[in-house]
């Protein structure tokens, strides 16, 4: 099939396509010809940042991976504030990273249409917490875009930005993991002259110290504008083409549907056989329509809001209710789960429930027999890749600790150094958290010492923080280390591509999707940064980063290790393209004393053990040939298969 | 013969090709004139942990999840994989699965036990009432030329369960546009051995 990529830039008006809700936004600001786009890679976002990347040249656009969603933020807001068209994406943890930002500015208002897409991870499948960007959106004022498919995806994107000039206000797209990635038929709509011909487009910053400048007099300003221009929008939200009534006109049962929601209250009332509700499919879950909704509450008796995560419109439909002196029972999240992510079920027995009629399907004896298949299936959590350099740089870290210390990390796949074997992870909090724990950690453990004990004691707190992660946070709290004497040893560990969200680019890497870039070696920056001890390794070499770790760990004050090695995904996938072949290992059997250190130490997912013989054995089609194994093994087991070998 | 709804899961492990065989198939069904919908799991998951994804095709769909009890068709890349998400079969359903084991780390660490293939056979027929169409598709994978191919060849096997609502000739179609075109000929014949075994299983 056409590459999805190409699909986004096709000049194709009406073609119907299969594409990921990500790329069909990307394809919608397109269509609504954006001029500049800046983001960090985050789950469930990434691939709209990804898509813009490889499309971007072709079509004009201004596109850069941010180093966080802060920066990201700015770089959009300013292009917005000079009359460009521009977005920003990001998870809905990034929101947090950028909310200095985003509320301090959100007065100012744009002049170019500006989209933030925002997308949240109900379930959490990749994220480290489950918030709900709507309640952040009704804290800032800011309007929210929901789509319910992927289709919607790209048509609201178009319109989003379209309600941002007009209103010359920010513009909040959420979607949640299920319309981010998920796939759908998509019809290809216009795409603009500027986009097709690849044209640069240009703003001018018109200077306004009133408006642009945040000092308390200006500021004050804000706050009734703000309200004002919500209001509005609200007015306007009556009659967008993103929320309507449908179903049965004079029914006495009424559900309202935000989102993504709909596509499930649509299935679950198919399935129920349902038809006597009225339904208010609602793409604006922030602010609610007014006027929709008083026409939509009309001659209903009761209500149901099935919406995933926070109460927020049933907030907002319950004050409307209460102002009015409407005394009609409004359910909501007595009736579906305020946490995890909505599903067929969910919305199936709520409005069961709601209804009073049975669920089609016996779940709880499905329950029963589910529960007990799952006894015999066992545990397959992810795992560092096979090859995986950071499993050395951790092994590393064990052995020169002696597996006695703290080890706080980060966000990132190494992350998963948390799993046995490694347990090499203690705490993970937030994206360049792991620098600032590990110091609040040494001043908590050690800080009662004296000067002299000090210098006796090793150090036993290691922070583990990735390259991205290192430049996104990392920074700020690295020199607050330095800055106040901390004890610590910080390993960053360096694999010159944001591996987790699929490889993006970042200052490590030096290269930016366009070619040019300038590469910021990290070893670099602790150096100038005043740290007292900086070394660069190569985890691939296990006993020379053991060494330099011991070595670290001796040193008082912050010591800094880059372990870097490229990532063996990257690596591999590239290989793999280029047809090219890696070395595999296998075990020789006659060396092999079934000590298992391999697997209980190393615990390379390739490796496995062979229960029959009391062996450890390489699963040939899992081993990425980076020979971690025969560097541990203690009696050389590990071979590589020598040409022609079988 | 238009279908109103059909809904495959397809679970394996990260790395085996899932996405790309969900792929496929929502692209074939597309091609059929069907409305589509896919969900899939991106991410930390990816990385050699459990995997699922739904293909959701018919005349009106909704979601992108396969919802529980609803899934005409457990696509499983490997035997136990097939069995975490055996919740989402239909009674009657289908269980077209490579019967290779990727044993977790968990079980080489002697901390959990990986199952016996009868022992999910038994799980899937009796308990939930599916059909059972296991058979070694690695094997087949290389035989015809590389491992990589095991998505095809299952991809090839399930065209011929029955009522099985996609043409298995557009289906390879789209696999014959989707690889990279030096691998075009190891994946027609991953997709034959697919269609034999299966046809072999069936007794067709």
């Amino acid at each position: 099939m056409a590459k999805v990529t190409d699909m986004v830039l096709w000049d194709k008006p009406g073609e119907k396509v299969l594409l990921l809700g990500n790329q069909a936004i990307a394809r919608g600001a397109l269509e609504a010809n954006i001029a500049v786009y800046a983001a960090y890679p985050g789950t469930p976002s990434s691939e709209l940042t990804d898509t813009m990347a490889i499309v971007a040249k072709k079509a004009g656009v201004y596109m850069e991976y941010s180093t966080n969603e802060k920066v990201a933020f700015e770089t959009a807001l300013a292009a917005a504030w000079s009359g460009l068209r521009a977005m920003t994406a990001m998870k809905h943890v990034g929101l947090n990273v950028a909310a200095d930002t985003f509320l301090s500015s959100v007065g100012m208002g744009v002049e170019g249409g500006f989209v933030i897409m925002v997308a949240d991870d109900p379930s959490m499948w990749s994220s480290q917490n489950e918030q709900d960007t709507r309640v952040y959106a009704k804290f800032a004022n800011v309007p929210v875009l929901e789509p319910s498919s992927p289709h919607e995806a790209k048509e609201m994107t178009k319109y989003a930005f379209e309600l941002s000039e007009k209103f010359k206000h920010f513009v909040i797209l959420r979607t949640t993991t299920r319309t981010s990635h998920a796939r759908g038929d998509v019809v290809l709509g216009e795409l603009p002259e500027e986009i097709k011909a690849g044209k640069r487009k240009f703003g001018k910053f018109k200077k306004d110290p009133n408006r642009f400048v945040d000092v308390p007099a200006n500021a004050r300003k804000f706050h009734p504008i703000i309200l004002e221009k919500i209001e509005k929008i609200r007015e306007e939200f009556n009659d967008m083409p993103f929320n309507w009534i449908e179903g049965d006109e004079s029914a006495k049962v009424g559900i309202i549907a935000p989102g993504l929601a709909y596509a499930y209250v649509k299935e679950a009332l198919h399935w129920l056989g349902v038809e006597n509700v009225k339904v208010l499919k609602l793409g604006t879950p922030f602010p609610v329509p007014y006027g929709l909704l008083e026409k939509f509450m009309d001659g209903l008796e009761k209500v149901l809001i099935v919406e995933e995560l926070e109460p927020v419109v049933e907030e907002q439909v319950k004050t409307w209710a209460y102002d009015r002196g409407l005394r009609i029972p409004i359910h909501g999240k007595d009736l579906v789960p305020r946490v995890y992510e909505m599903t067929t079920r969910r919305a199936v027995t709520a409005i069961a429930k709601f209804l009073g009629i049975d669920v089609p399907l016996d779940y709880r004896e499905l329950d029963a027999k589910y529960n007990k298949a799952l006894e015999i299936v066992p545990p397959r959590p992810p795992s560092l890749c096979p090859a995986c350099p950071h499993r050395n740089s951790f092994y590393a870290i064990k052995k020169a600790t002696r597996a006695r210390g703290i080890y706080p990390s980060d966000i990132g796949c190494y992350t998963l150094g948390l799993l046995p074997p490694l347990n090499a992870v203690d705490t993970t909090v937030a994206m360049g958290g792991s620098i600032g724990i590990a110091h609040g950690l040494e001043i908590a453990q050690h800080g009662s010492l004296s000067e002299e004990q000090r210098k006796k004691e090793k150090k036993v707190i290691v922070a583990t923080i990735g390259d991205s992660t290192f430049y996104h946070t990392g920074l700020p709290a690295l020199a607050n280390a330095i800055y106040n004497r901390s004890n610590v040893l910080i390993v960053v560990l360096d694999n010159l591509v944001t591996a987790m969200t699929g490889d993006q680019p970042n200052p490590s890497t030096g290269q930016t999707p366009h070619g040019m870039g300038k590469r910021i070696p990290i070893e670099d920056v602790a150096k100038a940064m005043g740290a007292d001890f900086v070394e660069v390794v190569d985890p691939y070499d296990i006993k020379k980063t053991y060494e330099v770790m011991k070595k670290a760990l001796e040193v008082e004050g912050v010591s800094v290790v880059v372990s870097r090695q490229v990532c063996a995904l990257y690596k591999i996938g590239q290989m793999r393209r280029r047809g090219e072949k890696w070395p595999i290992y296998y075990v020789d059997e006659e060396a092999c004393t079934g000590c298992k250190v391999c697997i209980n130490a190393y615990g390379c997912p390739a490796i496995y053990w062979d229960e029959e013989k009391r062996q450890a054995r390489i699963e040939p089609s899992m081993c990425w040939g980076c020979g971690g194994c025969a560097q541990i093994c203690p009696f050389g087991a590990f071979k590589p298969v020598e040409e022609g070998e079988e | 013969m238009k279908v109103k709804e059909y809904n495959i899961v397809i679970a394996g492990v990260g790395g085996q090709g899932v996405l790309t065989a969900a792929n496929i198939l929502g692209w074939a069904a597309l091609r059929a004139g069907y409305k589509v919908r896919m969900g899939e799991v991106h991410g930390m998951s990816q990385r050699f942990g459990s995997v699922v994804s739904y293909v959701r095709f018919g005349e009106e769909v909704y979601g992108s999840m396969v919802p529980e009890g609803k899934g005409d068709v457990i696509l499983g890349f490997e035997p136990v994989e097939a069995l975490r998400y055996i919740n989402h079969l239909r009674q009657g359903g289908m269980v077209v699965v490579n019967t290779k084991p990727i044993v977790p780390v968990q079980v080489s660490m002697g901390k959990a036990r990986y199952p016996e293939i009868d022992e999910i056979k038994k799980i899937v027929e009796e308990d939930f009432r599916g059909k059972w169409i296991g058979f070694n598709a690695e094997e087949l994978a290389i035989k015809a030329g590389h491992v990589v191919t095991t998505n095809t060849v299952l991809i090839g096997a399930l065209t011929q369960i029955p009522e099985f609502p996609l043409d298995a000739e557009h289906v390879r179609e789209v696999i014959r546009l989707s690889v990279p075109p030096k691998a075009v000929d190891m994946n027609m014949k991953a997709f034959d051995l697919g269609i034999e075994a299966a046809k072999e299983i069936l007794g067709l």
